[in-house]
């Protein structure tokens, strides 16, 4: 649970943020440019401020109006970077200790990080013969050892190509399931911090545009354009139930039984995925249609949301998974099918238009 | 050669090392406070430490002279102190090597630490380094090579102070007499043989730093592997 309020300046451009949240990891997106990056390093002590006061867990970190304002070496505050940092004339080992805090049973164990990183075979090696992806691997583990009160995360992806990517989300996912540890993740990429949160903030401007899960941020007409720029996507948690004529078949997680055809999937049954869905490649259709169709997925839900702008629509529809699914319609394709909240609706795509990783 | 031929060499030796010492005790935290701070009256402090670059020896000796003289407050307090002079003794002969090599170890030092990446000491601090720790750990192994390529140049040139010397120093044989001081008497007095061998012995050792410095503060080139 994170408090905080913040005002600073840098330049003629002003940064004010002032929210609560409740859940131990969020993320904060939006178009660069909007303060997001000046925030961590607020939070963390490497950029003056106006005003700032910060709680965690009902610890109070910082608080200028009280006079309490630590400098960045005793906040125990962790930061990854978006380029790694490490200290090129130190090995692996060495980065990794530079930070460890002395007290055992304080904040996560050597070797637990060590393992969940996968880094035991690089401690020997020196940063630069580590590749992009290893690198970052070690930069998380040194903020994890450091024992940190709280994790913040500069665009810890940014550096790295998608296929890189999406090796390490999993290990942000370990990282802040096993130590529940509060934890922001900065990133201009929907996607990323979709992977690892369902508490958003969205940043503009240097002003808060928007906070909640992705349903909420796209019931505002004002925020859709902000949300197309930061890639809107949908990531639905699921699991592979089995695979069929070169499809995976995975089981949305939630109370109905949604499933969903994916090409290009080869996880084994029984495995974890996450099912992206862009809301530019869903059709929406009211029931009954035909068998004429080529289209693999077809899959029922209720309306839960629409959103007009003058330049785009987004339907919101609960297909009976854990998340809603977002698609983005003409406007005179919402009139011309008379579609309103609460209506049985199919949602069409083709398996070639639905990833699972 | 003789010993005799010896002694201005090891004089000059020692007070190089001696000079090359008082100049990184000096410089090594001026540089620091140069390289990382920005405090009134910085820029004046860095054109007075380079100015022994570019200012005749001659005037450099006289304001030594001026300051630290036997009839100057400094001098005196000095005297009063250790009971000998500041000037025309070996103490002069250091004051003089230290600062021809002053400049060199503080511009060194400093464009070396200014090399260093400040994300990296950024990146210290949210490990929970202090300033003092960042400044061991980070700062200092990283511009390492460019300090001590500073240090060495700064040695090569207290070794061969002729001008400043002679100023505060005298030109005492067995002394305050350095071996670019006795280059000058050997040739004054035809002692030709003499003046060659030291000659040779100077250039030698400048010849060595040179190569020393290029060869080994050479800065590293980063090897990056894939990002």
């Amino acid at each position: 649970m994170i408090d905080l309020d913040l005002r600073l300046h840098r330049g003629a451009f002003p940064l004010t943020v002032s929210i609560h949240l409740a859940g131990a990891a969020t993320g904060i997106f939006g178009p660069s440019g909007s303060g997001k990056s000046s925030l961590l390093h607020a939070l963390a002590g490497l950029l003056p401020v106006d005003a700032l006061r910060l709680v965690v867990g009902g610890e109070v970190l910082v608080d200028t109006a009280a006079d309490l304002t630590p400098p960045a070496h005793q906040r125990r505050i962790g930061l990854v970077f978006q380029d790694h940092r490490l200290f090129p004339h130190l090995s692996i080992a060495d980065n990794l200790r530079y930070g460890l805090r002395a007290p055992a049973g304080r904040g996560p164990a050597w070797q637990e990080v060590i393992d969940l990183l996968d880094i035991g075979d690089l401690l020997d090696r020196r940063p630069e013969h580590c590749s992009g992806g290893q690198r970052q691997r070690v930069a998380l583990g040194r903020a994890l050892l450091a024992a940190p009160r709280l994790l913040l995360l500069d665009e810890p992806l940014a550096s790295l190509d998608r296929g890189l990517k999406r090796q390490i989300l999993p290990y942000l996912r370990r990282i802040r399931d096993r130590w529940q540890m509060p934890l922001l993740v900065v990133s201009h990429d929907l996607e990323e911090v979709l992977s690892l949160s369902d508490e958003l903030l969205l940043l503009a401007n240097g002003q808060v545009a928007g906070q909640g899960d992705l349903m909420h941020l796209a019931s505002d007409p004002a925020r859709l354009e902000l949300l197309h720029d930061a890639g809107l996507v949908c990531l639905m948690p699921g699991i592979v139930d089995h695979h069929a004529d070169g499809l995976a078949w995975v089981r949305l997680t939630g109370p109905g039984h949604a499933h969903l055809a994916c090409a290009n999937c080869t996880a084994p049954v029984g495995s974890p995925v996450e099912v992206l869905l862009h809301p530019d490649d869903l059709i929406l259709a009211r029931p009954p249609i035909g068998e004429a169709l080529s289209l693999t997925n077809r899959l029922p839900g209720r309306i839960l949301q629409i959103t007009r702008s003058p330049s785009r629509c987004l339907v919101a529809v609960d297909l009976g998974a854990d998340r809603p699914v977002l698609a983005e319609v003409a406007e005179r394709a919402i009139t011309a099918l008379g579609l309103t909240i609460g209506d049985e609706i199919l949602v069409l795509a083709k398996a070639q238009a639905v990833q699972a990783r | 050669m003789t010993p005799e031929t010896w002694t201005p060499l090891l004089l000059s030796l020692e007070y190089a090392s001696l000079g090359l010492a008082l100049a990184m005790a000096l410089g090594l935290p001026l540089a620091t406070a140069l390289a990382l701070g920005r405090w009134p009256g910085r820029d004046v402090v860095e054109v007075v430490v380079t100015a022994p670059l570019i200012l005749p020896p001659t005037v450099l000796g006289y304001y030594l002279l001026v300051a630290l003289g036997r009839s100057s407050p400094l001098g005196q307090a000095w005297e009063g102190l250790t009971g000998s002079s500041l000037v025309f003794t070996p103490t002069g002969c250091v004051l003089a090597a230290g600062l021809a090599a002053l400049p060199f170890v503080v511009t060194a030092t400093r464009r070396a630490m200014e090399e260093v990446d400040p994300r990296l000491l950024a990146a210290a601090a949210t490990l929970g380094a202090g300033p003092w720790r960042r400044f061991r750990t980070i700062l200092l192994p990283l511009a390492r090579r460019g300090i001590a390529g500073g240090c060495i140049l700064g040695f090569a040139k207290a070794l061969g102070d002729f001008g400043v010397t002679l100023m505060v120093a005298g030109n005492i044989p067995g002394l305050t007499q350095t071996a670019p001081l006795a280059i000058y008497d050997a040739m004054l007095s035809g002692q030709d043989g003499r003046a060659a061998g030291l000659a040779a012995f100077l250039t030698a050792v400048g010849l060595a730093v040179l190569w020393l410095v290029n060869r080994w503060a050479r800065p590293q080139r980063p090897r990056d592997g894939a990002t």
